[in-house]
């Protein structure tokens, strides 16, 4: 507690800019007129997301784990273990993997250790890309601990999903192409599937994992009165950061629905099993997090 | 239908067609996509680092995962003998000639039969008390019975429609059964069958008539009773 509550008060002169940048950014769009994306449940032209979302991660950067703990009661390291094995990442020989928006290198970490002890498998690579530098540096720092690091198996590139450099990451050159809990924070998920189709080889493998629509209507409101009620004030109370939190929450909601996000990955190119739970996405835990998949084919 | 469920459907045909060398198994379903007109798999089929199967994931993501996938690759091998009947078949067929077309169909596959038969009728989910699913068998009987009485230009009507297609159903399941274990003798055996069940017919709507006349005969006296 005495660690948190030091993180909270060495971050706080961070939190403080983000949150008036926050609010400086929603007060200022009505003089605007542009292209507007969501932020949350706010709208705002769509060139701010960028930096907006950049500054809620940087906030929680730091205490990203426990964000995600806050959120889902611990349940998202389930949840990512299911992802990765689902994937299967070696089981036919290395494979080149790029893992987008996985700064802190959950995901990479999960790829290479199963592929590690599943197939003994020592060749498969992960790159990890992140569009902030501060998600990346814990990923690094991570990594550190790890029998991985200094290795040819993981390598961490700042970038954005949406415009990978062409000269860095080729066309038709990856195996697997995997996006953890981030691709909600994009601006455009259209540009971020269409730079998916084009790094992947074909016969290789899209997949999302993201917190989606709870469709068990038992489950929705209590998923929904957790999510507005206690998460944020869970942020106020671990980092005092409400905005961010409440931001994370609302992005959530804002995320198209299982069939219309695998819409999108067909739109980009993608083919997809077909329209149902189990096929084209899988829903865990009754949709609070679903995986979707597509395959460049 | 989008482009991308036309490329799964043609996947899937493929792989059908390589279910006699691979059987109903995930290798067919990944395999199919080096069979792909038009696609880098086969225009680089020289360079044998970009001719690749789909890998687990891929196949996963298509078609299902573990033993699912196999289940719609065996799923669309049945519906791919369904078309068989209907593209060999010349108008005013005979009941006869579309189901030996059937069991010909089988011929290629008959060593994976059994398994996939078996599999089709496993009960998902397998914690369910029951050791056998008999529905698969019984919807795959009814679905190739209507179609050889629809392409046998069969006109029954009422209670004469449902024990004609009963009457195909039950002959051609004892033919396929037959089939598995003695295939040189499986078209022999069906024609026996079909030469036995025109009299099993008559009976069958017999019955029927029967148990027609004894309900509306009740109907009559309850009616009269005043209790209808």
């Amino acid at each position: 507690m005495s660690l948190l509550c030091s993180g909270a008060i060495r971050q706080s002169a961070t939190r403080k800019w983000a949150s008036r940048t926050f609010i400086r950014c929603t007060s200022s769009y009505s003089d605007r007129d542009q292209k507007t994306t969501s932020f949350g449940f706010k709208t705002i032209p769509a060139h701010e997301k960028e930096s907006m979302v950049k500054n809620v991660f940087d906030s929680v950067a730091s205490n990203y784990d426990l964000m995600n703990d806050a959120m889902s009661l611990g349940v998202h390291r389930l949840w990512k273990d299911e992802f990765v094995s689902s994937l299967k990442p070696g089981r036919r020989g290395p494979m080149r993997c790029i893992d987008v928006a996985g700064g802190t290198g959950d995901i990479a970490l999960r790829l290479l250790d199963f592929a590690r002890e599943k197939y003994a498998d020592r060749e498969t690579s992960v790159e990890v890309v992140d569009i902030n530098a501060q998600m990346l540096k814990e990923g690094h720092r991570r990594f550190k601990q790890t029998m991985y690091h200094n290795t040819p198996q993981v390598s961490f590139h700042e970038a954005n999903a949406q415009e990978l450099p062409v000269e860095k990451f080729i066309d038709n050159s990856y195996d697997l192409y995997t996006i953890a809990f981030g691709i909600r924070n994009c601006t455009s998920i259209p540009d971020v599937l269409k730079e998916a189709y084009r790094v992947l080889k074909p016969g290789a493998t899209f997949a999302c994992l993201e917190f989606n629509k709870v469709t068990n209507p038992l489950l929705g409101p209590i998923y929904d009165q957790y999510s507005f009620s206690v998460i944020p004030l869970l942020g106020t109370l671990l980092t005092g950061d409400r905005a961010s939190y409440q931001y994370l929450v609302e992005s959530i909601r804002k995320f198209p629905s299982q069939p219309e996000f695998a819409q999108m990955i067909r739109d980009a190119g993608f083919v997809t099993g077909k329209d149902i739970d189990g096929a084209a996405w899988n829903n865990l835990w009754g949709g609070v997090a679903c995986i979707h998949t597509g395959v460049k084919v | 239908m989008s482009a991308s469920s036309l490329k799964r459907t043609q996947l899937l045909k493929i792989a059908t067609s390589l279910v006699k060398t691979h059987g109903f198994t995930r290798e067919a379903l990944a395999r199919s996509v080096l069979y792909l007109p038009n696609q880098k798999h086969v225009e680089s089929k020289q360079d044998n680092e970009d001719c690749q199967p789909l890998s687990d994931t891929a196949v996963s993501s298509l078609f299902g995962f573990g033993d699912a996938a196999r289940t719609t690759l065996i799923h669309a091998w049945l519906d791919e003998g369904i078309n068989h009947m209907s593209n060999s078949s010349q108008p005013a067929r005979n009941v006869s000639d579309v189901l030996h077309t059937r069991l010909d169909w089988n011929e290629p596959v008959l060593g994976y039969l059994p398994e996939a038969f078996a599999l089709l009728s496993t009960p998902n989910p397998s914690w369910l008390s029951l050791q056998f699913d008999p529905l698969p068998a019984l919807k795959h009987a009814h679905r190739i019975a209507d179609e050889a009485a629809y392409l046998s230009m069969d006109t029954s009507r009422e209670l004469a429609w449902y024990a004609r297609r009963i009457s195909l159903a039950g002959i051609y399941s004892a033919a396929e059964l037959h089939q598995l274990t003695s295939p040189s003798t499986a078209h022999s055996f069906l024609d026996s069958l079909l030469t036995g069940s025109s009299s099993l017919e008559q009976k069958l709507g017999d019955v029927m008539l029967y148990s027609d006349y004894v309900y509306k005969s009740w109907k009559g006296i309850l009616k009269s009773r005043g209790m209808l």
